[in-house]
């Protein structure tokens, strides 16, 4: 379900990763992956627990061997080759600053490995301290750092040795939210000014959509979808990637109908909502068909000024969330439904149990082929 | 308040068998300072004489000898356990985890008097080490480890290896991979990696281990007495001799001392350190 050309052999592929698999005895944590990471790019593995994210990075680090498949960096096959002749930088979840050893010591690790000139590695370390904005702390022990120093460290060891993809597994998840958000500025900036290959790991699509170039959306052990985040979030490929990325309503199975240009869901007790665009896109007449709303299509019909596609409901509950008002209603035709409301005036006017008319905007709706249920 | 009562339940014989050693020990300290009587089995009066006499070549040598056999055991017990160890917590073959701790551990259920009857096979003119050496014709004649501080210090480590290989097991199992794994990744070959970084993170349980090899096998009896055959005499050998073969209490008990003292003393020297190291490795 690869939506992008797979890149060819030359000099843009910076991690190849051709059909490889990965079982664990009778589990199956990677099932026949191929994904070409492109050089400096920063991309995005996305999925549940347990998709399949860190055994990947872990394949590409050199920490497991796949059960089947090749690993390439920069065009050389790795497959075989030990983690320490492999040239990646890895920020663990845990940082795992080695506790013996001060911030300096850290970070001048992997260069002392690479039996880098004394000089060097003490200009090389200062400048990779100042690039995470920790410069003169090199004194410092590692246990006198708090968790957001501790992952600049991790972050410094890492790239001071300009290693051929920088890998990240889920590096931001032991921090608290405000320091994340500045986490991720300063990991975009980072990536902004070293250009270094990226493989982020995260199950948070928020972070996810805000740092990608590309998103790679897991699950199973398999990929779902490989794409930018603004399209992954406009046009996921199957229900899974719509319902894991971002918020979003599915409404019950429809059958399309068309009429010259115009396109309508006919649903099973006589309603039918417009498509809102000419339906290029969209599956053939006749076919049954899955939709998936954002919050933000469904809006208070009268407050919207649009004619059709108006559905009456009930409000059921309202989660305040300070600039908006996340609404539950329950809707003719459609059963529950999650709406966006700007502000919280909502929660007064429209206490639960009250009656509503919503429009239900189709222009950005997801449509799918519907497939019939498998389990 | 009542939950408090079941305190008791544990205090109580702690404190009974705490009581007991320090009194059976105050018994035997006290015959440090008596007058040795040669031919009776009485002592006499107060006297500091006891701890002059040793310091007569006779003693103060078979003291340091005990010291150097300790430390030597000590060492090489480290040198060998650690590898086992290592394995036996790494490896991800289950079956090779079962082989090691069966192979390791179980010396600890066969006693000591046993084992060191086997050494005795193992390292006798006759022996299985000669018997090998002479038909490979590496040696013409057997070669002598029975009567030797080399005999006795291989029984020994022999002795301590189970012990030694629990406590460094149990220190390197408290190291997280994830230093492992990074320093690999940073680009350390293996041995590199174990150098730098789970020798160091394990430090603390090295110093520890060895020091507790250490005194205990200041202790021993049982093997410097069958495989030393008294051309090797420990600590306790020579109490055995002075106390029960010349009834010299005064004398067996001032030996009985300086082990004491060198065993509990290396112990709480050693802690503060071991204390600081512990601080310094401590994971978050
Ligand atoms: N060493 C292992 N032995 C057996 N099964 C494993 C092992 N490592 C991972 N697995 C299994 O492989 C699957 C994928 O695990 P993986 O750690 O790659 O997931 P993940 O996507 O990183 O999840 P999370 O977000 O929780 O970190 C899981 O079902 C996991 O139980
Ligand atoms: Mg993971």
């Amino acid at each position: 379900m690869n939506t992008q050309p797979a890149a060819g052999h030359n000099g843009d592929v910076a991690v190849d990763i051709a059909n490889v698999a990965k079982n664990y005895g009778a589990v199956v944590a990677v099932k026949q992956v191929s994904l070409p990471i492109r050089r400096g790019e920063f991309l995005t593995l996305l999925g549940p627990s347990g998709c399949g994210k860190t055994t990947l990075l872990n394949m590409i680090a050199g920490f497991e061997a796949p059960t089947a498949g090749t690993v390439s960096i920069d065009g050389r096959d790795v497959t075989n080759v030990p983690p320490h002749l492999r040239d990646t930088g890895m920020v663990f979840q845990n940082y795992a600053l080695f506790p013996h050893m001060n911030v300096f010591d850290n970070v001048a690790f992997g260069l002392r490995m690479r039996k880098v000139e004394k000089q060097k590695i003490a200009h090389d370390v200062e400048a990779a301290l100042d690039m995470v904005k920790l410069s003169g702390m090199g004194g410092r022990r590692v246990k006198q750092l708090s968790g957001g120093q501790q992952q600049r460290v991790a972050l410094a060891r890492a790239i001071v040795f300009g290693p051929s993809v920088l890998l990240l597994d889920e590096p931001l998840s032991a921090l608290d939210k405000n320091l994340r958000t500045q986490m991720q500025f300063e990991l975009k900036d980072l990536h902004r000014k070293t250009g270094l290959t990226t493989v982020f790991v995260t199950h948070d699509q928020g972070e996810a959509l805000s740092m990608s170039d590309r998103i790679v959306v897991m699950s199973k052990g398999e990929i779902q979808q490989i794409s930018k985040p603004l399209e992954l979030y406009s046009r996921p490929v199957n229900s899974f990637v719509a319902s894991f990325i971002g918020e979003i309503n599915q409404l019950p199975v429809a059958r399309l109908k068309r009429s010259g240009k115009a396109v309508a869901f006919a649903f099973q007790d006589g309603l039918a909502l417009d498509a809102g665009n000419d339906g290029a896109a969209l599956p053939e007449d006749d076919a049954d068909v899955s939709i998936f709303v954002r919050p933000e299509s469904i809006a208070i019909a009268d407050a919207s000024g649009r004619a059709g596609n108006v559905v009456n409901a009930k409000v059921v509950s309202h989660i305040y969330q300070g600039t908006h008002t996340v609404t539950r209603i329950e809707a003719a035709g459609l059963g529950l439904l999650d709406m966006r409301v700007g502000g919280g005036q909502i929660i007064d006017q429209k206490p639960a149990g009250s009656a509503i008319d919503v429009h239900v905007s189709l222009d950005n709706a997801v449509v799918l082929k519907a497939v019939p249920e498998t389990k | 308040m009542n939950d408090r009562r079941i305190w008791w339940f544990f205090i109580v014989p702690c404190m009974l068998v705490a009581l007991a050693v320090v009194m059976s020990l105050a018994a035997v300290f006290q015959y440090s300072f008596r007058e040795f009587i040669p031919g009776s089995l009485d002592t006499g009066g107060f006297t500091l004489e006891n701890f002059y006499n040793i310091g007569r070549p006779l003693y103060f040598l078979v003291i340091l000898d005990t010291l150097l056999i300790s430390l030597l055991t000590a060492i090489f017990c480290l040198l060998l356990s650690y590898p086992v160890a290592y394995a036996l917590v790494r490896t991800e073959a289950e079956w090779l985890r079962a082989l090691l701790v069966i192979l390791s551990i179980t010396p600890l259920f066969t006693g000591e008097i046993v084992r060191t009857y086997a050494w005795m096979l193992v390292l006798g003119s006759d022996g299985f080490v000669n018997s090998i050496l002479m038909a490979l014709g590496i040696v013409s004649a057997p070669v002598q480890f029975m009567y030797t501080k080399f005999g006795v210090i291989v029984a020994l480590v022999h002795f301590s290896m189970p012990v030694m290989i629990i406590l460094l097991a149990t220190a390197i199992s408290h190291v997280n991979r994830d230093y492992e794994k990074a320093a690999a990744n940073l680009g350390a070959a293996p041995l590199v990696v174990f150098w730098r970084v789970t020798v160091p993170l394990t430090m603390p349980g090295i110093v520890a281990s060895t020091v507790v090899i250490f005194a205990w096998t200041m202790s021993a009896f049982a093997t410097p007495q069958l495989i030393g055959g008294g051309k090797v005499l420990m600590i306790s050998n020579l109490v055995y001799l002075q106390g029960l073969s010349s009834f010299n209490f005064p004398v067996a008990a001032v030996l009985s001392a300086v082990a004491f003292i060198a065993a509990v003393g290396s112990l709480a020297l050693v802690q503060p350190f071991v204390t600081r190291l512990e601080r310094r490795v401590a994971q978050q």
